[in-house]
C-alpha cells in the first residue's frame, strides 16, 4: 500500500502563496540584492578617491621627520670628531 | 531545472544579479510554500518562514558555492527555520490539526486550491498526514512531495541515508495506519448534522 501513497502523495495540490505576499518577498529580496551590490561596488573602489587630508599630507611629515633626524646625526657625528680633534 | 541552468542561476546570484533571483524564486516558491504549510499546519507560520528563507538565500548569495544545489539549499533553510520556530513556541506534537487548521485560508473565499484540494481522498491524506509527527511529516513531504532525492533529504534532516530510509518506513506505515483508521473512523466534522442513528 505504501507506494501509491507516496504517490499519491506526490500527486497533492500545491498551495498557493498569496500573490501580493509573493510580490512583497520578492521586492523585499531585490532591494536587498541591489543593496549588496552597491555596497560591493563602494568597497572595490580604488582606496586613492576615498583617502583623508591627514593620509595625504603624511608622506610630507614623513620625509621631513627624516631630513631633520639626518641633520641631526650628522651634527652629532661632526660634534663627536670634535671633541676627539679628528677634524 | 537542469544541473547546468543551476550552476549558470548560481553564477549569477553571487554576482548579485536579480534576474537570476527571479528565475530561482519563480522555479521553487510554490514547492517551498507547501512544504512549509504541511510541515507548519498553518499559513501564517508559513508564510513568515518562507519570506525568511527567500531573504537568507539574499543575504548568503555573495557566499554561495559555486556549486550550491539551490533545492536542497532552499528546503534545508526552511526546515531549519521551522526547527526553530517549534523550538521556541514548543509546539505540541500531539496537536491535531482539523481541516481548518491544516488549510487556514480565509473561509469567506474559496481558492482553486481549495477547490481542487476537495476531492475527499486528497482531504483524507491531508488529515492523516497533518496528524504525523514532524520528523515523520517533513521525510514524506521532502521525498514524495518535494521531489527530492534521498541522498538530499538526509542531508536536509542531517542524518545517515539509512537513517532516512528507516524513518521513511516508519512515516509509511503511520501515514498508513492513519488513513485506515480514518477510513474506519472518519472524524466528525464540525458543523454537520446530527446523525440519524443517534
Amino acid at each position: 500500500m505504501s507506494e501509491p501513497l507516496i504517490r499519491r502523495l506526490g500527486e497533492l495540490p500545491a498551495a498557493e502563496p498569496d500573490i501580493r505576499r509573493t510580490e512583497h518577498i520578492r521586492k523585499r529580496c531585490h532591494a536587498h540584492l541591489a543593496r549588496q551590490r552597491r555596497r560591493s561596488l563602494v568597497s572595490s573602489l580604488p582606496p586613492l578617491g576615498r583617502r583623508t587630508t591627514g593620509e595625504r599630507l603624511a608622506p610630507v611629515w614623513q620625509t621631513g621627520i627624516a631630513v631633520l633626524g639626518f641633520v641631526y646625526l650628522a651634527e652629532v657625528i661632526r660634534f663627536a670628531l670634535g671633541v676627539f680633534s679628528l677634524t | 531545472m537542469n544541473r547546468e541552468t543551476e550552476l549558470t542561476l548560481v553564477g549569477r546570484l553571487r554576482q548579485g544579479e536579480a534576474d537570476a533571483f527571479d528565475e530561482v524564486y519563480a522555479a521553487f516558491n510554490k514547492p517551498l510554500f507547501t512544504f512549509l504549510i504541511r510541515l507548519s499546519r498553518r499559513r501564517d507560520v508559513a508564510e513568515d518562514l518562507h519570506e525568511e528563507t527567500w531573504l537568507r538565500l539574499v543575504t548568503h548569495a555573495g557566499r554561495l558555492q559555486a556549486d550550491t544545489r539551490l533545492g536542497p539549499w532552499l528546503f534545508t533553510v526552511a526546515r531549519n527555520l521551522h526547527v526553530s520556530y517549534r523550538r521556541s513556541r514548543a509546539l505540541e506534537e500531539s496537536a491535531a490539526a482539523g481541516l481548518t487548521g491544516l488549510w487556514p485560508f480565509s473561509p469567506r473565499e474559496t481558492s482553486p486550491f481549495e477547490e481542487t484540494a476537495a476531492n475527499e481522498l486528497e482531504r483524507r491524506i491531508e488529515r492523516a498526514l497533518a496528524n504525523l509527527p514532524t520528523t515523520s511529516r517533513e521525510v514524506l513531504l521532502l521525498v514524495a512531495v518535494s521531489g527530492l532525492d534521498q541522498s538530499e533529504v538526509a542531508d536536509i534532516c542531517g542524518i545517515t541515508p539509512s537513517a532516512l530510509r528507516q524513518r521513511l518506513h516508519r512515516a509509511r506505515e503511520l501515514l498508513a495506519d492513519a488513513l485506515e483508521r480514518d477510513a474506519v473512523h472518519p472524524p466528525v466534522l464540525e458543523g454537520a448534522p446530527p446523525c440519524p442513528s443517534r
